[in-house]
C-alpha cells in the first residue's frame, strides 16, 4: 500500500512551510504494524513565539472580514475536507489505528459538518440593542476574543481539530493549534488544504511533544484563550496556566460514563449500544459508556448476549474494510489498559471476555487489544472509578431506579452517559438526574455539530460544539449610549 | 538494586515512559496514570504526583526503582 503521507511535515506558520528553528524532528509510527509514517518537526520556544505573532497580524484583519465572507471560507473548507474524504480518512488510520470504516463514516464527514455548521451559525448571531430608560440606549455586541491557543489529543485528532478550529474562524479568531505528538498527520495534511483558502496566519500548527512545545503553547504570554480537550490531569495544568494569565480556558476533560439498562430497554439496540458506548474508537473516547449498570431482572441475560456480541467483533487491521475495531494508539496505552485488567483481577471483577492483546492473524506488529468485559463489578472498585481509556466495560448490578442513580452518580466525573428504557417518564427522570454534561436516551455516542457537548464535575469547564461555542470564542462588548441632551447635574 | 535506575521527582513523565515502558504498570497499580489522550504527562513526575495527590511521593518513587529493577525489559 503506497502511503498517503509525506517523508516529512515541517511547521505550518504564517501560511507557510518552516522547519523548526531548533531542528528537532520526532517520528510519528502507525500503531498496527509498527512502520516509521513520517517525520515532524518539533516546534521549539521560539517557533511557538513567531506562530502566536504571525497569529495575532493576521487577526487585525480576520476579526474585521464580514461573517459572510467567514461563512463562504468555511464553507470551502468543508467542500475541501469532502474533496478530500478518502485520504484524510487513510491518514487518521494510518496514524491513529481506528478502522477506515470510522474515519470514513464518523469522523471525517463530522469534521466538514462542523465547520458548514459554523458557517451557518455565524450568519445568524445579532447582538442585542435594549432602551434602558427613555433617554438611553443599551446595545451589546460580541466581538472576537483574539489569538487563541489549542491543544488537541489522539483519539480524534481531525474531528476534534475541526470542534476547535471552526468555531474560533466564525467568531472571528485565530488560531494556533497543537495535535498530540502521537497523531499529527492529519492536521497537518487539513492545513495543507487551508492554504490559499484562509489569509497567512489565521491557523497556524505547532508540532511537538507536550513537554516542549506543549509547554511553550502554554507558557506564551499572548494567548487570549485556552482550549483544550484532554485528561483530566492534564487539564489541571491548563487551567493553571490560563489562570497565570487570566485568561478564559475551555477544558473537555476525562470521564467514566455510565450507561444504564432497564428491563424495558429496547433489547437488541440496547446490546449494541454497549458496543457503540465502549468499542467505538477501541474505547479511546472521554464520554466512552465505561460503566454498564444492567438492572437485576435482567443482568445474566443481558451479559450473556453482550458477551456474545463481543466475540464477533472483528477486530483486525484498520484499513481493511471489514475491521470493527482497529488498534490501540500505541505500545503505551496498551499496557496502561492492560494493567487495569490486572487491578480489576485483583479487586475481584471476573474477566468475562477478552482481557488480553491480540497477537494472532498478523496482528501481532500492532498495539491489538480483545474486546473486554469485566462482569461482577462493584461501585467503588478502581476499574469502576478510573478512565481506563480502552475497550474495556465493566458490569454492574442494580436493583432500582434511585440505587442506578446514586450509583451512577458516584464518580469524579460527568461527561456523557445513557439510559435504556422504553419508559419516557423513567428516561427523563433519570436523565435528569445524573450529574452529567450529555445524556443520550436510547443512543450512544452520538454526537453532531449542533448539541452542546461537555463536562460536569471533574469533565470539564464550557461547552464544545453548538452554537454557543460562538459564546466561549467572543467577548461581550457593551456601547451605553445617553440619547439627552442634558446634563447629569451632578457636577 | 541496579544503580542505572534511578527515577526522581524531578525527572519528566516523557522521559520516564520513554525509557522505562514497563513503569506504566507500576504507575497503574499504585493509581497514577502517566500516559493520557495528549500523551505523557507533560511535566515532571513530581507535578504529576502532587496533582494525584499521592501522600507519599517519595515512597512511590522508591517503589518505582525497585519495581523497574526487578522488572527489566517487560
Amino acid at each position: 500500500m503506497k502511503k498517503p503521507v509525506d517523508e516529512h511535515y515541517k511547521l505550518f506558520i504564517n501560511g507557510k512551510w518552516v522547519d523548526g528553528k531548533e531542528g528537532k524532528t520526532f517520528k510519528i509510527y502507525c500503531p498496527a504494524n509498527g512502520e516509521l509514517l513520517a517525520t515532524c518537526a518539533e516546534a521549539g520556544k521560539e517557533d511557538v513565539d513567531l506562530a502566536v505573532k504571525a497569529a495575532w497580524k493576521a487577526f487585525e484583519t480576520w476579526k474585521d472580514v464580514s461573517p459572510q465572507e467567514r461563512a463562504a471560507i468555511l464553507l470551502k473548507i468543508a467542500d475541501l475536507i469532502d474533496a478530500n474524504k478518502d485520504k484524510l480518512a487513510m491518514v487518521e488510520t494510518l496514524d491513529n489505528g481506528k478502522p477506515i470504516r470510522e474515519t470514513t463514516a464518523v469522523d471525517v464527514p463530522l469534521a466538514s459538518d462542523h465547520f458548514r455548521y459554523f458557517a451557518s451559525a455565524i450568519r445568524t448571531e445579532e447582538g442585542q440593542a435594549v432602551m434602558i430608560d427613555k433617554d438611553t440606549l443599551s446595545i451589546i455586541l460580541r466581538e472576537p476574543i483574539g489569538v487563541v491557543g489549542q491543544i488537541i489529543p489522539w483519539n480524534f485528532p481531525f474531528l476534534m481539530a475541526a470542534w476547535k478550529i471552526a468555531p474560533a474562524l466564525a467568531a472571528g479568531d485565530t488560531v494556533v493549534i497543537k495535535p498530540s505528538s502521537t497523531t499529527s498527520l492529519s492536521i497537518l495534511e487539513f492545513a495543507k488544504l487551508l492554504e490559499g483558502v484562509l489569509p497567512p496566519g489565521v491557523v497556524n500548527v505547532v508540532t511537538g511533544r507536550g513537554s516542549t512545545t506543549g509547554n511553550y503553547v502554554l507558557e506564551h504570554p499572548d494567548f487570549r484563550k485556552l482550549a483544550f480537550t484532554g485528561s483530566t490531569e492534564v487539564g489541571y495544568t491548563i487551567a493553571d496556566a490560563a489562570a497565570k494569565k487570566l485568561i478564559p480556558a475551555t477544558l473537555e476533560l476525562g470521564g467514566k460514563s455510565a450507561n444504564i439498562y432497564f428491563p424495558d430497554c429496547p433489547w437488541e439496540k440496547a446490546i449494541e449500544g454497549v458496543l457503540m458506548g465502549i468499542l467505538f474508537n477501541q474505547g479511546q473516547v472521554c464520554c466512552a459508556g465505561s460503566r454498564v449498570f444492567v438492572h437485576e431482572d435482567i443482568y445474566d441475560k443481558f451479559l450473556a448476549e453482550t458477551i456474545a456480541a463481543f466475540k464477533k467483533v472483528k477486530v483486525g487491521l484498520p484499513w481493511e474494510k471489514d475491521t470493527m475495531m482497529g488498534c490501540q494508539v500505541n505500545e503505551e496505552q496498551l499496557r496502561k489498559i492492560l494493567a487495569y485488567v490486572e487491578v480489576a483481577k485483583k479487586e475481584g471483577a471476573k474477566v468475562a471476555c477478552g482481557g488480553d492483546r491480540i497477537t494472532e492473524k498478523g496482528l501481532d506488529k500492532g498495539c491489538f487489544m480483545m474486546p473486554t468485559i469485566l462482569a461482577d463489578v462493584t461501585e467503588n472498585m478502581r476499574v469502576a472509578q478510573e478512565e481506563i481509556f480502552g475497550p474495556v466495560v465493566c458490569f454492574l448490578k442494580f436493583k432500582d431506579e434511585a440505587e442506578v442513580i446514586r450509583m451512577a452518580n458516584n464518580s469524579e466525573y460527568g461527561l456523557g452517559g445513557a439510559v435504556w428504557t422504553k419508559d419516557i417518564n423513567r428516561a427523563f427522570r433519570v436523565a435528569r438526574a445524573i450529574e452529567t454534561g450529555r445524556m443520550w436516551v436510547n443512543n450512544y455516542n452520538t454526537l453532531p455539530a449542533h448539541a452542546p457537548f461537555g463536562g460536569y464535575k471533574k469533565s470539564g469547564i464550557g461547552r464544545e460544539t453548538h452554537k454557543m461555542m460562538l459564546e466561549h470564542y467572543t467577548q461581550k462588548k457593551n456601547i451605553f449610549i445617553s440619547l439627552s441632551e442634558k446634563k447629569v447635574g451632578m457636577y | 538494586m541496579d544503580k542505572g535506575l534511578i527515577i526522581t521527582l524531578e525527572m519528566t513523565v516523557e522521559d520516564l515512559v520513554n525509557k522505562y515502558p514497563q513503569a506504566i504498570g507500576y504507575g497503574i497499580e499504585n493509581g497514577v496514570s502517566f500516559v493520557f489522550c495528549v500523551g505523557s504527562f507533560p511535566a515532571t513526575l513530581g507535578d504529576l504526583l502532587r496533582i494525584k495527590k499521592i501522600a507519599d511521593p517519595k515512597a512511590f518513587v522508591d517503589g518505582l526503582n525497585e519495581y523497574l529493577a526487578i522488572n527489566k525489559g517487560i
